[in-house]
């Protein structure tokens, strides 16, 4: 009897039982009467511990501080009113002075409350996750994706809330960008079109009586305006072309100095007049795979780029073709090795908070020495992001007032089992004594 | 709305619970001086609806807190510093309700001005707007984190909102005498105007009693201020 009731004490850790169980009365009746005891004390004593926990708050039983700090994101802990327990560094240094914003916010407040009221799935027998999305103002304007869920403690004052914050403003601003792009393209079309209409009705109305030297000057402007509005649609169904084969990797290898070549030979005639001169510095056996007449397009709006923003009234635009070996560790790109392309000029440059926004669709940069001159469609740059977007290439612009502008545009080295195939014949021969080239 | 799933029963979660509910009051009360923003910049009707339509929670919530506090200050008979943050919430839900009242009027309001016309620019009120909005943030940052120094921050950068109210006054009277078809438009803004500049003032009420709750010592009663008082009295008529 007795070893019974001692290993029972062992066993249960408690030191009531052990003390019980070395008193233990010797006969069975005694064990009957000591039992129903111990349980009315271990009734009692539980009744005593529930008062005591709702009388001291939980504080002093509070569950040890999960290890959110490790955690890859903005992770916060809440207690079950809503108040900041813990926030991991990610959140300190993504949202720090916003938190308190965000978890007031009525939409997180809902989230919140829904996610305490939320019992746990039977599936894996976690409480669901409650997330909302909504846009603050102050201090930046930003647009939070907030996810809620509750970890369940010994009881209900004790559950946790773990919430992650996630930044959702770039995806935000797409949707705008989507909704600019209609609104821009139908103004982009309406000024020629508006100015086509005009001349129409200026034509009817005056009939006959006008001269044939005016009326003459009304349909060259109209020629004019129709020309831009279909190099426009031209343009943007380009690009939506781009767009569409966009994730379809280009298969053709490509020898740079032959694609270099059909790019010369299309912009020479630009670079016969005065004021404009052009340099090429390009290595020989640059192989890479590309979609030809895509990469010639890339060039050609960069040129076209450089000449139409670049030219100083009174100076000599130089632009600067160049093709060569990427420089090893060079952490502007994100593998060793591959191409690098540029079109670079000593032109007027510009300001630059631009260049970040210079691929989207219909941005110009406009000063004041450049109202009057020829428009661009405002797509080039966007169509040369989607083409190098295509060739998992990457861009880089770099410029500064009247230092002129340079763009590179970095392409990935051949892949394992490319065939290089050499096409027979003299490839473009080209001296690179012409200029003493920097490196850009 | 607050979740009372549980019974609340000792003083310690009876504070929190109270913290919780200022705060809940403080996100709607800022939600609805953004959604009346944007219902100005951009003629959003829905926002400026439902700027109006969160009023009666607002109110609702602040009877709760009122009498929470009460139960608190009567069964509970706090100290110090629990004390004087209980009686400074009592004030500050009172601060708040005023708040939400000038932001559905200004959401109201905004949707009177649609006919302005196009040499009338928002981008002073605009601007405004932004300071002010964040200017209640940072009174109620200080709320929920009881700090003193974020409230003395608000305290001193009511002066900028004062000037940008005085500097809108001036511009808007000059639409006005430019034409008086701008008449009307501009009454609109220049209350809205007027609304900001008191939720600011408001804001700002706030952070003086975050300051007394935290410090147990008062701002001094004369606080910065921008702007020229005599436009003051043209303008101080309440709308409400």
């Amino acid at each position: 009897m007795k070893p019974h009731g001692l290993s029972l004490a062992l066993s249960s850790g408690d030191p009531l039982w052990l003390g019980i169980a070395l008193f233990a009365p010797a006969t069975a009746v005694g064990w009957g009467v000591a039992f129903s005891a111990l349980r009315r004390l271990r009734y009692a004593r539980k009744r005593l511990s529930e008062q005591q926990d709702s009388a001291v708050v939980d504080h002093s039983v509070e569950p040890p501080e999960l290890p959110i700090d490790g955690f890859p994101g903005a992770v916060l802990l809440l207690d079950t009113l809503g108040a900041l327990l813990q926030a991991n560094q990610e959140a300190v240094s993504q949202f720090g002075d916003s938190i308190g914003a965000i978890l007031r916010h009525p939409a997180a407040r809902g989230a919140l409350s829904a996610a305490l009221r939320a019992e746990a799935l039977v599936q894996d027998g976690a409480p669901p996750v409650c997330s909302t999305t909504f846009t603050l103002d102050v201090p930046i304007k930003r647009t939070m994706f907030v996810a809620l869920r509750r970890i369940p403690g010994a009881k209900r004052l004790n559950d946790r809330i773990l919430v992650l914050l996630t930044d959702r403003s770039e995806a935000h601003a797409l949707d705008r960008m989507r909704i600019d792009f209609v609104a821009h393209a139908s103004h982009e079309l309406r000024t020629p079109l508006a100015s086509l209409s005009g001349f129409i009705d200026a034509l009817r109305n005056g009939g006959a009586s006008t001269d044939e030297a005016v009326r003459q000057q009304f349909l060259d402007v109209m020629a004019q305006q129709s020309a831009r509005m279909k190099r426009l649609i031209d343009r943007l169904l380009y690009l939506s072309r781009v767009q569409a084969h966009e994730h379809q990797k280009p298969q053709n290898v490509v020898e740079v100095s032959d694609l270099m070549a059909l790019v010369l030979d299309e912009v020479a005639p630009r670079f016969e007049g005065e004021g404009y001169a052009l340099k090429f510095d390009i290595e020989d056996d640059l192989f890479i795979h590309a979609d030809e007449d895509e990469l010639v397009q890339v060039m050609l709006n960069l040129i076209e780029n450089a000449l139409r923003y670049g030219k100083h009234d009174d100076k000599i635009l130089t632009v600067t073709l160049m093709a060569r070996r990427a420089v090893e560790q060079d952490d502007r790109w994100p593998t060793e090795g591959g191409v690098v392309l540029s079109v670079k000029d000593d032109g007027r440059g510009m300001e630059a908070h631009h260049l970040p926004r210079l691929a989207e669709r219909f941005y110009r940069v406009v000063d004041a020495g450049q109202a009057g001159r020829t428009q661009g469609s405002g797509l080039g740059l966007s169509i040369v992001r989607h083409i190098i977007d295509r060739h998992q290439g990457r861009m880089h612009m770099a410029s500064a007032p009247n230092q002129g502008t340079s763009c590179l545009v970095w392409l990935p080295p051949l892949v394992g089992d490319a065939v290089v195939e050499r096409v027979p014949g003299p490839s473009l021969s080209v001296s690179s004594d012409e200029a003493a080239l920097t490196e850009v | 709305m607050v979740d009372r799933s549980h019974i609340v029963k000792s003083y310690e979660q009876e504070l929190g619970q109270l913290r919780s509910m200022v705060s809940q009051m403080g996100g709607i009360v800022e939600n609805q001086v953004a959604l009346a923003l944007s219902a100005i910049a951009d003629q959003n009707e829905e926002a400026a609806s439902s700027a109006t339509q969160q009023d009666p929670e607002v109110d609702a919530l602040e009877r709760d807190v009122e009498a929470l506090a009460i139960r608190l200050l009567a069964l509970r008979s706090p100290m110090a510093s629990d004390l004087r943050e209980i009686v400074a919430t009592l004030k500050i839900t009172g601060d708040l309700e005023r708040i939400g009242d000038y932001a559905s009027s200004i959401a109201r309001r905004s949707l009177r001005i649609r006919s302005t016309s196009e040499q009338i620019t928002l981008t002073g009120l605009r601007s405004m707007g932004r300071l002010v909005q964040d200017n209640l943030r940072r009174s109620i940052d200080a709320i929920t984190q009881q700090d003193s120094s974020r409230a003395m921050e608000v305290w001193h950068s009511d002066r900028a909102v004062d000037e940008y109210y005085t500097a809108l006054f001036r511009e808007l009277v000059t639409y006005m005498m430019e034409d008086p078809r701008n008449i009307r438009p501009c009454t609109e803004l220049l209350f809205i105007a007027k609304n900001l500049e008191r939720i600011g003032d408001h804001a700002t009420n706030i952070a003086e009693r975050v300051f007394y709750a935290v410090t147990g010592e008062n701002l001094p009663a004369v606080r910065p201020r921008g702007g020229i008082a005599s436009t003051e009295n043209l303008t101080d008529s309440t709308d409400r």
